[in-house]
């Protein structure tokens, strides 16, 4: 099965960073969408069916944690699990952004292998339904 | 079961399925272990240094001496072999923190993150490693099956499973 | 002997210290392959380095400062990428401290004020790597090269003289 996702990030160099990961993980390879902040994303949403959004929190325009907010009122939205991928360890974030729907979370730094084997979990899950 | 004795700054490719690739006295060097199990096709590579450009004359004559040197070898040796680099199960074994005999820390850190960055630049992920700590290891890798075991310090080999997806979500990791 | 104020001083910069060695070892192994070992300061390098500055709001105010020498960075940056040295662009290096000075602020900052809440201004490149708050500084040499990290804070006490 192809898996599409969505790499939400205001940095060009760690978007690139987790598509090659999403690459190397061996998930078939399926289409790979960009954004480097929250409205640029649901620009993106309004246009491509995706299996998962990979979002980092701390961007301008519109953060990660809005971008879970708007996500939550869309009922075809609502339903893509969404990755946290963020520098911010603090437990209240943390529980903040699941509170909001945050299938994950992973913080920054994070090897590949991590990642791979967050990616693994979800999309495993949200296949198995 | 035929073992394949891989020494230090050495490298080994079979696709003798009676063969065990086995290396032994992992202190701060680490062991690359490679394994293709639709070509059934494996390799272990055992280096001591990270980087050739430490000795050039060295790694002219031995270059399973270096990581930069060694983990390319083995990747081509394998491909000649029949394997395919994105199947592979790649595993890692050593790099343990030992002082040398005048109270130094050896390069056992050094030596694991080097094969962290070539592996990541050759574009493989890393399957499953039994890295760092004080203890020396021995570590075998099964051609028949790919599975690899490691001993640390004790006499009791454990096998170096893949890492899978944990069931627990996050909320149970806050 | 130190009055209550001053070892309250003491002791804060030795958890600044720890944080920051521990959480820039951690980054600096996980994603940039590269070891930190916290030294003296010798600050020759200073003049050549690439700067990059993070501004920081919220339960505490101030900025967050990451210097790297050149063959550092240059190293680092291929590393990340995956690529050799000479294959990588002088942006794409450029782009890889301002999103490592990223991930090694909001790292230490969450570890350091687990109960905060702050925002974080986007990473800039920054002229130099001086800063006039109250300051916490650390100097680590790398694999190849060198790093520092500088937190001004705008809200700490000065401490007595």
């Amino acid at each position: 099965m192809a898996f599409s996702v969505l790499i939400v990030d205001d940095s060009p160099v760690m978007r690139g960073f987790i598509r090659r990961v999403m690459t190397l993980s061996g998930f078939e390879a399926g289409d790979c969408w960009e954004a480097s902040n929250g409205e640029e994303a649901l620009a993106q949403l309004r246009e491509h069916e995706v299996d998962v959004i990979l979002t980092d929190i701390n961007m301008p325009k519109m953060n990660g944690e809005e971008l879970l907010r708007q996500l939550e009122t869309d009922a075809r939205l609502r339903s893509v699990p969404a990755l946290v991928i963020s520098t911010d360890a603090t437990k209240d974030r943390i529980l903040r952004m699941i509170s909001l729907g945050a299938e994950g979370y992973i913080t920054k730094p994070f090897t590949p292998e991590a990642l791979r084997e967050e990616l693994e979990r979800i999309l495993g899950e949200s296949h198995a339904q | 079961m035929k073992p394949l004795v891989v020494g230090i700054s050495d490298c080994k490719v079979s696709r003798d399925s009676d063969a065990v690739l086995v290396t032994y006295a992992l202190g701060s060097c680490i062991a690359v272990a490679m394994y293709d199990p639709a070509a059934k096709v494996g390799g272990l590579l055992h280096y001591m240094l990270p980087e050739s450009s430490l000795d050039a004359a060295k790694a002219q004559r031995n270059p399973f001496m270096f990581a930069d040197t060694g983990i390319p070898r083995l990747v081509e040796a394998l491909t000649a072999g029949g394997a395919i680099p994105r199947r592979m199960t790649v595993r890692l074994a050593g790099g343990a923190q030992v002082l040398d005999s005048e109270g130094v820390f050896q390069i056992g850190k050094r030596n694991y993150l080097a094969a962290r960055r070539i592996l990541w630049k050759a574009g493989i992920l890393i399957a499953a490693e039994a890295v760092g700590g004080e203890v020396s290891r021995t570590t075998r890798l099964e051609l028949a099956t790919g599975r690899m075991w490691v001993r640390e310090g004790g006499d009791i080999d454990r096998e170096l499973l893949e890492h899978r997806a944990s069931p627990k979500k996050v909320m149970e990791r806050v | 002997m130190p009055n209550d104020l001053e070892r309250t001083a003491i002791a804060d910069q030795d958890v600044d210290f720890h944080v920051i060695d521990r959480v820039a070892a951690e980054v600096l192994e996980t994603m940039f392959f590269t070891e930190a070992v916290a030294n003296g300061c010798d600050h020759a390098w200073f003049g050549s380095a690439i700067t990059a500055r993070i501004q920081f709001e919220g339960s505490h105010v101030g900025q967050f400062l990451l210097g790297v020498s050149l063959d550092a960075a240059r190293s680092m940056a291929a590393g990340f990428l995956g690529l050799a040295e000479d294959e990588m662009t002088e942006k794409d290096c450029r782009q890889v401290i301002l999103e490592l000075s990223n991930i090694l602020c909001g790292s230490v900052l969450s570890n350091r004020w687990p109960d905060s809440r702050l925002s974080l201004a986007p990473p800039e490149l920054a002229g130099c790597n001086c800063c006039k708050e109250h300051a916490v500084h650390r100097c680590f040499a790398l694999t190849e090269g060198a790093l520092s990290v500088t937190i001004c804070c705008a809200d700490a006490p000065e401490p007595r003289v």
